[in-house]
């Protein structure tokens, strides 16, 4: 175990180095090059440009500019090109944002694709469960962006509410009550939008984890006992399905620092994925790389926490 | 073939046949939703290639991008308005089917040419994935076992040099060395025991010395990559590249294999230790022969799924970069760029944000029916259960 | 079974509670009923966030909006974009020239003459003694006072390139001893000052003028460099134009501080200091010196004549004493930083400014909103508004919704949305020509765009008002030339060019160029063919790209299109020259100066005048107007410049897009009359189209108002 554990961490280490080295020379050997200064600006002078080229260490050779920006990283000490701010302190900020969308949408994921899933499993190829997969498959195949439109549209202009942003602006002072479920409301929309792909693959997986379980000898032994059918699915069935779902906590870690490029940036949510299709647009390298690494960390993190769980709770693996 | 091996498939005939596709097809027939999509994804095909039929040349039977300012943004079915409009630019159908956008340009030749150019960006994008995937998959899963020897990377390290300083002088012989490189490298692979023949002495054997295998270099890259968030990626190298329909396909492509490396190990990791090519190895067919003839139709199941999913994904990934302004850039039109242009319009011309949705939406959701249901055929597992 | 019934019920109480918040939340016609405060709230949205709040630092259009708000100029523009006094009550203009004394030239009528005497025949020709023209007159008459500066020695010393990479620059000690100058002081700038004086002192007077002479250089390696120092240091001829501002007395900052001459000296150094990068060095880098000569007077000598100069101070003044160098070194002490690295553009002030304007900054979160509050201490009295919200929303079709949701009072409004909300009685909407214009610029370094028929014709097959109508949906003015049109600069006799593409054949035959077999135009065998780019993310511009594409196929003309993204665009096609044609814009400034991008030393890789337009007559226009502190004189060399410009059209002038604008009809102009009692007014855009001149004196009323005048 503590040899498993060891080992995995030092692959992770390594594996994490070479990440940081693909994404810094895929930002730094694509064309183009940070236009912190509008090229076409007359107030810029090719000696300010060539000034802010030395504040960012780019007239380095690439190799000492890797060690400057993580040996920065890593001290906590990078700022972003833009505003000077620190990386880590907007990543914080943006990150706090992001979380009550991220808590949300996986609550109702996991809240809605379990009842789904197992109804659709036990009434399997009726009429319940082919529409559920039509369902699911439609909502996985709507471009988001298209969806997020129809809703905000409908919902403006049949409501007359806002829903865009994090809460309603200008609402003064009102009663706090007011204002959180003012809150909850602007939450709904992305965090619903953010769940449907979620709550598509989440259900089938469930229906299929199901159905996997109740061919299994000891389902069918419990059955030919008399056991009701209901206790059969719920008692039987369910607890075993439910095995490989502890191990997907550790797999939805990522999403709290991805989040929704699209989804974000159509709802204004200041999170990170508009942070960092922000960046990516004024070519903020730090903050790129930054969040890069971030999610890098986390998808490793993510499948060290999968495979302790999975060690955990399946007494049959040991390594 | 061998006499013996067709010995055995006489045997194997005994049993009532029914041809592949014939059975595929009985199996098809009972699921209803694969049908309505395979029926779809025909279509659909059907049309791409009719829309690229008369959406290109130099005086298309269509012309999607010619623009007729007095006429735009006018409703589906309606007429043109003949006086304005010089004879060339009269819509050879004679009715606007699907209405014009902001610049007047029809939008149902728009969409036509949309299908082809969108059904091109799904199936290069996922071509190039699931080449990439096989070759990965199949050289992990197949000369997983072998290791990389220090020699090998003195070899790498000497040729990558090579071609780092050579990238300082001329700059497009670097596509033709790096692909020397690897070719150079698998070449050292099958050629040891040639040099393995050789005699090394003292020190001099620290050059065979075992590093790392293949398996785990290839799987520990597949991690490393799969450590990009990837949307995220994808939107990254598409805005740092200029833009074009085959910078997107390709990066696309580039950071999709690696579901499809994992399914190709896998199946090949378990066909290795079958019988059947445990006895084509005994019969000494050729390794070659073995893993084009015998292993890769095997393995083929789990990539041609996930390949119709991934098709249906990449006509989405590219509508999302087309909403983010990076999709492809015209002339081509794309459903996805057509949407995200006519989305401004949404209150004045819906149709023009409707069409290509929906259009979307279906297409899609055929390909990931259809995708669904021949998961289901193709896994007897999951065959017998029905 | 309770497991049952915790699937089914969890989901259902979630969805239930999400939903019922809709509740809570005020409708667009609720927006006031129980917050009456939501009325005394402007809040605007932007695509972009500010990047930094400091107005000699940014360079951004969001950053510049909220500064125009939180600081205060010495001077801005009025209704009629004439200048005004802001800080500064009142300015004067005058020069001080320069000239040294030649004795070795002849001098008509008094041969070789030193100071005394030069400077006596000055006086005499200003009292009139000697026989002169009407202008010459003139100028004299402009002499306030002559005075001899003695001669003097000093000590230059210049660094010079340095010859390898390992080594420091060389440093080069010139010794200098001038020779007597005469300094003139004049009441009103005068750039033909000297050439007039030519007239008395003869003609070769000033250019005779050896400065060579004067110097010695140690150093043998840069004895050839001598010439050009001579001309540095010791020029024949030198103006100074000087601007002395008469500052505001009681004016203060949002802290309460006094504003005086100081913060304006102190605001000059931060942009000249090489250590804070600021974008604006180039606007200011012709002033010598600021002085200040009491509190409340600020005295302003420039190096050379610059009459753009002036508009450069309607820039935002900032505090001295929040940014000077004792309060820039505590900072990073006490965030633990090293004070070495630590300049203003690290300041915290930067994100918490603190100006003289009509609002006082208040809170930014990045990507969400910011918001000022007003400022009851304005020295014009505080505006109507008690806050002013900024939000970010980058998405112009949420944009949209928002303001139906009653969220955002105004948004960057698109020309068709105005054209589908002008009728709706809630909104009420505005519209005006902007600053800057659409054009299809030439490579006149390439064939065929060398010829000026060839251009002309190009122009001429494009239908603009055909773009203006559909594309714009009529919010577009056609353009001939550079000039702002709002401004007198601009000379409205020229006409545009007619869309026809007849003419167009006809011009294009003339430059050699028929149609072939195959309907092509050709000349000499070669196809007449081109590639049209521009950058990507603009409707607007790949709208004009697909409509010239098209309007030249036409006429027979094989064009390529191409969409860039724009730094791609930038850096690798238009800095280096790479194009054949291009789609861009540039915003205008007020001021006429077009030397960067229309002379033609401007021509070279990453310089702006790209399509390397060359003209010697336009040259010598655009350095003429750039020196001319005369309103009149100016516009006349304005509108010649103009005319050249529209006859060569290294550019297709396509429009002036207008500005849309839409705003709740309940905002109105509330102001007080003379007898104290509170009126409203519609708001109205001013002569020059600027619909929120009034800002500060708007406010949002709970119900429509009625005016009975202007319906």
């Amino acid at each position: 175990m503590l040899s498993f554990i060891g080992r995995s961490i030092i692959q992770k280490i390594i594996t994490l180095f070479f990440v940081s080295i693909v994404s810094f020379l895929i930002i730094h050997l694509a064309p183009g090059k940070p236009s912190q200064v509008d090229p076409l600006n007359p107030k810029f002078t090719p000696e300010i440009v060539e000034r802010f080229r030395k504040e960012f260490h780019l007239d380095k050779p690439l190799h000492i500019q890797y060690v400057y920006f993580y040996r920065n990283l890593l001290t906590g000490k990078t700022v972003s090109w833009k505003d000077n701010q620190s990386v880590l302190g907007k990543i914080w900020e943006r990150f706090l944002n992001s979380l009550p969308l991220f808590i949300v949408g996986t609550i109702i994921t996991w809240t809605l694709s379990f009842p789904i899933g197992i109804r659709s499993a036990i009434c399997r190829g009726g009429f319940y469960d082919r529409s559920a997969t039509f369902f699911s498959y439609l909502l996985i195949s709507i471009p988001g962006f298209f969806f997020a439109y129809i809703l905000i549209i409908f919902v403006v202009t049949h409501f007359h509410v806002p829903v865009i942003g994090l809460k309603t602006f200008g609402i003064g002072d009102a009663s706090w009550l007011r204002m959180i479920m003012d809150r909850v409301w602007h939450l709904l929309l992305p965090s619903v939008l953010g769940a449907t792909g979620g709550i598509a693959i989440l259900s089938r997986y469930v229906r299929s984890q199901m159905l996997e379980v109740e061919s299994q000898d000891y389902v069918r032994t419990a059955r030919a006992k008399g056991v009701p059918e209901e206790q059969v699915h719920y008692k039987h069935a369910l607890r075993n399905a439910l095995l490989p779902f502890v191990t997907m906590f550790g797999l939805i870690l990522p999403g709290l620092i991805g989040g929704s490029v699209i989804i974000e940036s159509i709802f204004s949510w200041p999170g990170i994925g508009r942070m960092a299709y922000e960046a990516i647009l004024a070519r903020d390298y730090p903050i790129i790389l930054t969040v890069n690494f971030m999610s890098a960390v986390l998808v490793l993190a993510g499948t060290f926490v999968s495979d302790l769980l999975y060690l955990v709770v399946d007494p049959r693996i040991r390594l | 073939m061998n006499a013996i091996a067709k010995d055995l498939d006489k045997n194997a005939l005994d049993a009532p046949r029914r041809s592949g596709l014939h059975e595929f097809w009985q199996l098809l027939k009972q699921d209803r939703l694969a049908i309505i999509g395979l029926a779809i994804f025909v279509l659909f095909f059907c049309i791409a290639l009719l829309g690229l039929v008369l959406t290109t040349g130099t005086d298309p039977t269509l012309k999607p991008a010619m623009i007729r300012l007095q006429e735009k943004l006018r409703q589906p079915l309606s007429r043109p308005n003949l006086e304005t409009l010089r004879p060339e630019e009269v819509p050879r159908l004679g009715v606007y089917l699907l209405g014009t956008d902001d610049l007047g340009r029809d939008v149902f030749a728009r969409m036509l040419q949309g299908a082809w150019v969108s059904l091109t960006v799904g199936f290069v994008a996922v071509g190039i994935s699931v080449l990439i995937g096989i070759l990965m998959g199949g050289i992990a899963g197949y000369f997983g076992q072998n290791h990389v020897r220090v020699d090998h990377i003195l070899f790498l390290i000497v040729l990558h040099s090579g071609v780092v300083l050579l990238l300082l002088w001329v700059r497009p012989l670097w596509a033709a060395l790096l692909g020397g490189v690897v070719w150079g490298f698998i070449f050292s692979l099958c050629w040891k025991k040639v040099w393995k023949r050789w005699q090394l002495s003292g020190w001099l054997n620290i050059l065979r010395k075992d590093t790392i295998s293949i398996d785990t270099l290839i799987m520990r890259f597949v991690d490393i990559m799969l450590c990009f968030p990837s949307f995220f990626l994808i939107l990254t190298v598409v805005a740092l590249l200029p833009a074009s329909m085959y910078n997107i396909m390709i990066v696309i492509g580039l950071t999709s294999w690696m579901g499809t490396t994992r399914f190709v190990r896998a199946e090949f990791l378990s066909l290795r230790e079958q019988d059947f090519v445990t006895a084509a190895r005994a019969l000494g067919v050729n390794q070659w022969r073995i893993i084009f003839r015998h292993m890769i139709p095997n393995a083929m199941a789990p990539v041609l799924v996930s390949a119709t999913i991934g098709i249906a994904t990449a006509i989405l990934t590219e509508a999302g970069l087309s909403f983010l302004g990076f999709g492809v850039p015209p002339p081509h039109a794309t459903w996805g760029s057509i949407l995200s242009d006519g989305k401004r319009f949404i209150f004045d011309a819906p149709w023009l944000t409707f069409t290509p949705g929906f259009a979307i939406l279906i297409v899609v959701l055929c390909f990931n029916l259809f995708g669904e249901g021949l998961r289901d055929i193709l896994n007897p597992k999951l065959r017998q259960r029905y | 079974m309770t497991i049952r019934r915790v699937l089914i019920f969890a989901p259902i109480i979630l969805i239930v509670f999400l939903v019922q918040s809709y509740f809570w939340v005020p409708t667009y016609e609720q927006q006031t009923r129980g917050n009456p405060d939501r009325l005394n709230d402007y809040i605007t949205a932007s695509i972009g966030d500010a990047s930094i709040l400091n107005p000699i630092l940014s360079a951004d259009s969001a950053s510049s909006d909220i500064e125009s708000l939180v600081f205060e100029g010495l001077i801005d523009r009025d209704e009629e974009l004439r200048f005004r006094g802001r800080l500064a009550t009142s300015w004067d203009i005058y020069e001080e020239a320069f000239f040294y004394v030649n004795e070795g030239a002849n001098i008509p009528g008094v041969g070789r003459a030193g100071a005394q005497d030069v400077v006596a025949l000055l006086q005499r020709a200003r009292t009139g003694d000697l026989r002169t023209e009407l202008e010459l007159q003139a100028s004299l008459g402009n002499i306030r006072e002559i005075s001899v500066i003695p001669p003097r020695d000093f000590l230059v010393v210049r660094y010079e390139e340095k010859e390898r990479k390992d080594k420091e620059p060389a440093e080069v000690k010139i010794r200098v001893s001038a020779p007597v100058r005469i300094k003139l002081v004049l009441n009103c700038v005068d750039q033909d000052l000297f050439q007039k004086l030519s007239h008395i002192l003869g003609k070769d007077y000033f250019a005779s003028f050896n400065g060579q002479g004067y110097l010695t250089v140690d150093d043998e390696r840069w004895q050839e460099k001598r010439g050009a120092y001579a001309e540095e240091i010791l020029p024949a001829t030198e103006h100074n134009p000087i601007v002395v501002f008469h500052l505001r007395p009681g004016v203060k900052f949002h802290d309460g501080h006094l504003f005086d001459a100081r913060d304006v000296k102190f605001t000059f150094e931060a942009i000249m200091n090489p250590k804070n990068l600021s974008p604006r060095i180039a606007d200011y880098e012709p002033v010598k010196q600021v002085e200040v000569v009491d509190p409340l007077t600020v005295r302003i000598v420039y190096k050379r004549l610059y009459s753009p100069a002036l508009g450069t101070w309607g820039m935002g003044i900032l505090p001295e004493h929040l940014l000077n160098d004792e309060a820039l070194k505590k900072e990073p002490v006490s965030l633990d930083k090293n004070p070495e690295e630590f300049s203003m553009r690290q300041s915290s002030f930067n994100r918490h400014p603190t100006g003289c304007g009509p609002f006082v900054f208040r809170e930014w979160k990045s990507d969400q909103y910011i918001i000022l509050d007003c400022f009851e201490d304005y020295w014009k009295g505080p505006p109507n508004y008690n806050r002013y919200v900024y939000r970010i929303v980058p998405d112009l079709l949420t944009q949209e919704m928002e303001f139906y949701a009653g969220t955002i009072d105004s948004y960057n409004v698109q020309p068709h949305q105005v054209e589908r909300l002008s009728n709706d009685p809630t909104y009420q909407n505005f519209s005006g020509p902007s600053f800057g214009y659409t054009y299809i610029g030439y490579n006149m370094r390439r064939e065929p765009f060398d010829d000026s028929r060839v251009r002309r014709a190009l122009s001429m097959a494009i239908d603009v008002d055909k773009i203006i109508d559909y594309v714009l949906y009529g919010q577009g003015e056609r353009i001939t030339g550079p000039f702002v049109k709002q401004t007198d600069f601009y000379d409205h006799s020229i006409k545009p060019t007619l869309y026809d593409p007849e003419a167009a054949l006809r011009l294009l035959a003339d430059a050699g160029w028929g149609r072939n077999k195959e309907g092509w135009l050709e000349k000499d065998g070669k196809r007449f063919q081109f590639t049209l780019i521009t950058n990507s993310g603009n409707d607007l511009r790949k709208a004009v790209l697909a409509i010239a594409q098209n309007a030249w196929k036409q006429i027979g003309i094989d064009v390529r299109t191409d969409l860039l993204e724009w730094s791609v665009f930038i850096q690798e096609r238009v800095d280096k020259g790479d194009f054949d044609a291009l789609i861009l814009g540039w915003v205008m400034g007020i001021e006429p100066d077009l030397y960067q991008i229309w002379h033609s030393s401007q021509a070279h890789p990453h310089q702006l005048n790209f399509v390397a337009f060359k003209n010697t007559e336009a040259d010598d226009l655009i350095v003429k107007i750039r020196q001319e502190y005369d309103h009149e004189r100016q516009v006349a060399h304005c509108h010649r410049l103009h005319e050249i410009i529209a006859r060569e059209q290294p550019y297709t002038f396509l429009y002036v897009a207008k500005w849309t604008a839409v705003l709740d009809k309940r905002i109105v102009i509330k102001e007080r009359d003379l007898r104290g009692n509170v009126v409203y007014k519609k708001i109205k855009p001013t002569k020059t189209g600027n619909y929120s001149f009034y800002f500060n004196k708007w406010i949002k009323l709970p119900e429509i108002p009625s005016f009975a005048l202007d319906g």
